[in-house]
């Protein structure tokens, strides 16, 4: 795997979100965090992200919603639901609208981790894919 | 049946029993013998009438009952998912801090004293009981997904693909191999998506857990001229004992350690597809796996079930 992925939290929950985001660092990955979709679609637009952990259930664009945006903007990036709000058929509609994973609050660090490294090598190797097809 | 309902066909058919004696004593005997049936047939007939309308009065209040009851149930499915949500949210916090009280303790406990072990085996435990309280809401989530079900045109290969892909993601990482091998001329089956999905996900999530790594699970369809469809989980797994297969559907029967089970996954399970129509049944080997087919009707009639 080359690097580290580039990860984005997007939690309504401060709290939550700036401490997940220690942990991720402190695991050795480069983590920002914001609190909406329509933060995350802005910071998208000013950085380039590997990975993004999104919560469904936010005041104001939904977490469902965001990720559509998201796939517009960036279809190449991996999407991790990261939830308290959680049914097999949200999970349907998150692989539906081509999120990588969903995962049910509360989860540890560990298991996040795994999720986030599994996304980052499911990129990696499309993107290989893709630069493979371009030069042949 | 009330006082009015009961007299009133005996009122009647005394009613048409004295005109049929007054018509005797007048001398027309045939009309007379004509009224007493008539009599007879009235009461027969008025009696039979007011057992249906009381029946239909029963059923209207049942159902009344009914309405109230499945309102009430609503009401308790919506607040169990309310007080599920609402707490998820929390432990996700408790469990990061206590994660991130681990890792400062790391960093400073390197002398590993006494009261750093003591704090250590502490925090170990709020993250147990943390796992403890995810269990208690997925339950209580479970419990209000419960609600009647919708009966429609189901694809099954498509649905249980769509699973099969969603468990694979986690079966990849421990080199588990999930074989499809779904009849390709499946009938449409007449069935509640939403809980189907939950009985093969239980059923598959069962199955990465029972195989070790390398295993191998095999998730197939076919159909019967019985007008019904199975659906077959195979793993590879250790197999369930004997004595543990007749009680594998019992609530809160569970062979995983504690805390790891709550023992109401199969017993679930088993209360949707009996609602759905069908049955599930289970066969194993220790050692070498188990099997469970669920068995659905295609043409789902309330109350039939496939032979």
């Amino acid at each position: 795997m080359s690097g580290k992925p580039k990860v984005l939290i997007v939690d309504d929950e401060e709290r939550f979100r700036t401490t997940m985001a220690k942990l991720l660092t402190v695991n050795g990955l480069e983590v920002t965090a914001v609190g909406s979709g329509k933060d995350a679609l802005e910071e998208l637009k000013a950085k380039p992200y590997d990975v993004i952990t999104l919560d469904i259930r936010m005041p104001g664009m939904s977490g469902l919603e965001a990720l559509a945006e998201i796939k517009k903007v960036n279809p190449g990036i991996e999407v991790i639901i990261l939830t308290g709000h959680a049914s097999v058929d949200t999970a349907m509609e998150i692989m539906k609208l081509g999120g990588y994973e969903y995962l049910l609050k509360p989860t540890s660090t560990e298991e996040l981790m795994n999720k986030i490294d599994a996304a980052f090598e499911r990129k990696l190797t499309r993107e290989q894919k893709t630069r493979k097809g371009e030069g042949s | 049946m009330g006082f009015r309902q009961s007299v009133l066909p005996y009122i009647a058919s005394i009613l048409i029993c004295l005109c049929a004696v007054i018509l005797a004593f007048t001398g027309s005997f045939g009309f007379a013998v004509a009224g007493i049936f008539l009599a007879a047939l009235a009461l027969v007939t008025t009696r039979k009438l007011l057992e249906k309308i009381a029946t239909a009065n029963e059923q209207a209040c049942f159902l009344d009952e009914k309405l109230v009851q499945s309102q009430k149930l609503a009401s308790i499915g919506e607040l169990s998912a309310g007080i599920g949500h609402e707490i998820n949210n929390p432990l996700a916090i408790i469990s990061q801090e206590t994660e991130w009280m681990q890792h400062i303790l790391k960093r400073i406990g390197e002398k590993d004293s006494k009261e750093v072990t003591e704090l250590q085996d502490s925090l170990k435990e709020v993250l147990h009981q943390v796992d403890r309280c995810r269990e208690i809401t997925q339950n209580l989530l479970d419990f209000a997904r419960r609600k009647d079900p919708v009966f429609q045109e189901v694809n099954v290969n498509k649905l249980i693909e769509d699973l099969s892909r969603l468990v694979e993601k986690e079966a990849i990482l421990h080199q588990i191999e999930i074989r499809r091998d779904f009849q390709q001329d499946l009938p449409l089956v007449h069935t509640d998506a939403p809980s189907l999905r939950q009985v093969v996900l239980n059923l598959l999530t069962n199955a990465t857990h029972a195989v070790q790594k390398d295993g191998k699970i095999r998730i197939a369809t076919k159909s019967s001229q019985n007008g019904s469809v199975d659906i077959i989980v195979e793993d590879t797994g250790c197999g369930i004992p004997k004595d543990h297969l007749v009680k594998i559907f019992d609530p809160f029967f569970t062979t995983k350690p504690e805390g790891k089970g709550t023992g109401l996954g199969l017993s679930i399970c088993h209360g949707i597809v009996d609602k759905l129509g069908g049955r599930i049944s289970v066969s194993s080997e220790v050692g070498k796996g188990s099997t469970f087919v669920v068995t659905l009707p295609v043409n789902q009639q309330r109350g039939t079930r496939p032979s």
